[in-house]
């Protein structure tokens, strides 16, 4: 089992909203260098169910998958496989959780895991990079609260 | 995965099991076409084409030992797949924030 990846950020809106932004409205926010096509123009796409694809159409009509909904709980719950630039078969798990912190205000909490399934080289990485490996958290941390500063 | 790796998407180079096998024989010393291809179950040709690809995705470096031709892992290309996944985090989490903050409805009160 390897540590699983955890963000946690607060959000200035209610819950419902950032839902409806994280899902519905992924294409306006969606890093999209972080595609599989690099395309700037790609279109990205989330099946708003269970079993709901998450994919991108390039301005040509390529669609590549990202993801699949395994979880959907509006506005509260959401997981998906992962597998953005990869086959499904080493697809991660992503699981969301929106909680409703009072005054128009969320926390998101998200738990990436699953990394035990890009195979076993995953726990060879770990072993044989202890400096690379062993930062990716701190790192996360450091990302978050940059974007989370000023909140 | 642009602008990780010199050539290939190493996430690609990882989404074949073959692939991910030479990366784990690699992770525990290095090793040249013929030892990697006697320890799987597929072809030199086919080991060669595997090294080719996992080297343009930066995962693996290859050097001249005599005749032979000695691979090992590229610690910069494990690297790069761990400083994507913290990018695309860092950049989408910021970018979600941002326009969930910016877009709430004006009234923010909700309906009984």
């Amino acid at each position: 089992m390897i540590e699983p990846l955890r963000i946690s950020v607060d959000l200035d809106c209610s819950v419902d909203h950032a839902f409806d932004v994280w899902t519905r409205r992924i294409g306006s926010w969606w890093p999209k260098g972080h595609s599989a096509s690099g395309d700037p123009a790609t279109d990205v796409r989330l099946e708003p169910r269970v079993g709901g694809r998450i994919f991108e159409r390039t301005p040509d009509g390529t669609e590549h998958d990202w993801g699949r909904i395994v979880r959907w709980e509006p506005p509260a719950r959401l997981g998906y496989e992962w597998h953005i630039g990869r086959d499904s078969d080493a697809a991660t798990d992503v699981d969301l959780t929106f909680r409703d912190l009072g005054g128009d205000r969320t926390r998101l909490e998200i738990v990436h895991s699953g990394w035990e399934r890009l195979g076993t080289e995953a726990m060879t990485w770990r072993n044989a990079n202890t400096a690379g490996w062993e930062s990716l958290l701190p790192n996360f941390v450091t990302a978050v609260d940059r974007a989370g500063a000023g909140s | 995965m642009r602008g990780a790796a010199p050539g290939g998407d190493p996430f690609d180079a990882l989404g074949d099991p073959n692939r991910r096998a030479i990366i784990e024989l690699l992770s525990h010393d290095a090793r040249s076409v013929q030892d990697i291809a006697d320890a799987l179950p597929i072809s030199r040709p086919a080991v060669s084409r595997h090294l080719r690809l996992l080297k343009d995705a930066g995962l693996v470096t290859e050097e001249p030992v005599g005749t032979r031709r000695i691979y090992r892992l590229q610690a910069e290309g494990i690297e790069a797949v761990q400083a994507y996944l913290t990018d695309m985090w860092g950049d989408a989490i910021g970018r979600f924030r941002i326009t969930a903050e910016n877009t709430r409805p004006r009234a923010a009160k909700r309906r009984p």
